[in-house]
């Protein structure tokens, strides 16, 4: 089998405006395609990746798109604020970010910050906003046809602070969406009040 | 299956079958039409900020459900049985499916209409408005719960010994 109309992907040389091969000759067309069918390789199934995060008992997920730095919660104000306050600020190069304490939103665990807890800087709504998580614990690939929907039951929590879930061996692991908690109603007024 | 004295003998068209359960040693009943699955208790994974009667979420057939604990949901105080039966149930709620959590499935039973009471204004401190009809089985009552109103409203309900 060939495939007579197909032609093959040139580059296009940046100073020459022509098409150019990997080598640099510039080329006016590449010719159609003569060659012996191959069996077409399926189409590799487009993983995501997240880096997985505990808060309180349960493991959680947060997409590496928007992650921008993961920090010691040396600069948050945590100390200062009421255990139950959900958004705290953190100082980062000379300005201040919201930072959602995750174990006070999931009303997870003790107010006590453990020695493993860090910051995830990522993005909520086009703005920085920083995660405060119990432990990091490891990356996954994961599938996002893999992904099934939160059930309305399962929270008193706005749905969109959460993308969805999925089962990694046996365990079935919650993925927070950073738009969703960035839209909290708390990180907001952080922003319209400045702390 | 033991016949219960509210079943008639033969089925007529205004018969309802329900499945019937034990929680707190009372007896309870949902439509059998909402019942997907009967399947053992697995542990589920917490959810944050859920309401106080839901478990979690658990896994079936690549579909995740709330699991709803109905000792909880009826105000019932102290640990369950070690390992409750967990009824799929479909069309009671926001959920595709959600699954109930009770103490143990006893079994089916044929409720004809003219065996079917009208609940009183409450039932073991249960209000009528959460419950379909009360029937008598093995000469005691079954309460046939309302399940989409006993998981979509947030009133709390005590159940009385």
């Amino acid at each position: 089998m060939t495939f007579p109309e197909a032609v093959g992907i040139v580059a296009v040389h940046p100073q020459r405006g022509g098409p150019a091969t990997a080598k640099g000759e510039c080329l006016e067309r590449v010719a159609p395609a003569k060659q012996k069918a191959r069996p077409r390789p399926e189409a590799p199934t487009a993983q995501e990746k997240f880096l997985l995060f505990r808060v309180g008992e349960e493991i959680y997920g947060l997409g590496l798109r928007g992650l921008r730095e993961v920090l010691l919660p040396d600069g948050v104000t945590l100390f200062s604020s009421p255990p139950h306050q959900v958004c705290v600020a953190l100082e980062h190069r000379g300005r201040k970010i919201p930072v959602i304490r995750m174990s006070a939103l999931f009303e997870a665990s003790p107010a006590g910050i453990p020695p493993t807890a860090r910051v995830l800087l990522t993005q909520g709504q086009a703005r920085p906003l920083g995660l405060l998580v119990d432990e990091i614990l490891e990356m996954a690939e994961v599938d996002p046809a893999r992904v099934g929907p939160l059930p309305a039951l399962a929270t008193l929590l706005s749905p969109s602070c959460f993308r969805g879930l999925f089962t990694r061996q046996d365990h079935i692991i919650l993925l927070v969406n950073e738009d969703g908690l960035g839209g909290l109603d708390e990180v907001v007024q952080f922003y319209a009040t400045g702390s | 299956m033991a016949r219960t004295d509210t079943v008639s003998p033969g089925v007529t068209l205004d018969e309802a079958s329900v499945l019937m359960f034990l929680v707190a040693g009372k007896q309870f009943a949902v439509d059998l039409n909402r019942v997907q699955h009967i399947l053992d208790y697995q542990a589920p994974t917490r959810t944050p900020r859920r309401p106080p009667y839901v478990e979690g979420v658990i896994q079936h057939k690549g579909r995740y459900l709330p699991l709803v604990s109905l000792r909880k949901r009826l105000g019932v105080e102290g640990p369950g049985p070690e390992n409750p039966a967990v009824l799929l149930l479909a069309g009671v709620g926001q959920d595709p499916v959600v699954g109930l959590m009770v103490d143990q499935v006893v079994r089916v039973l044929s409720l004809p209409a003219d065996k079917l009471l009208a609940p009183p204004p409450r039932v073991f401190g249960i209000r009528a408005e959460f419950i379909r009809g009360v029937a008598n089985a093995g000469g005691r009552p079954v309460v046939w719960l309302d399940g989409t109103k006993l998981l979509t409203s947030a009133e709390p309900i005590t159940l009385l010994a």
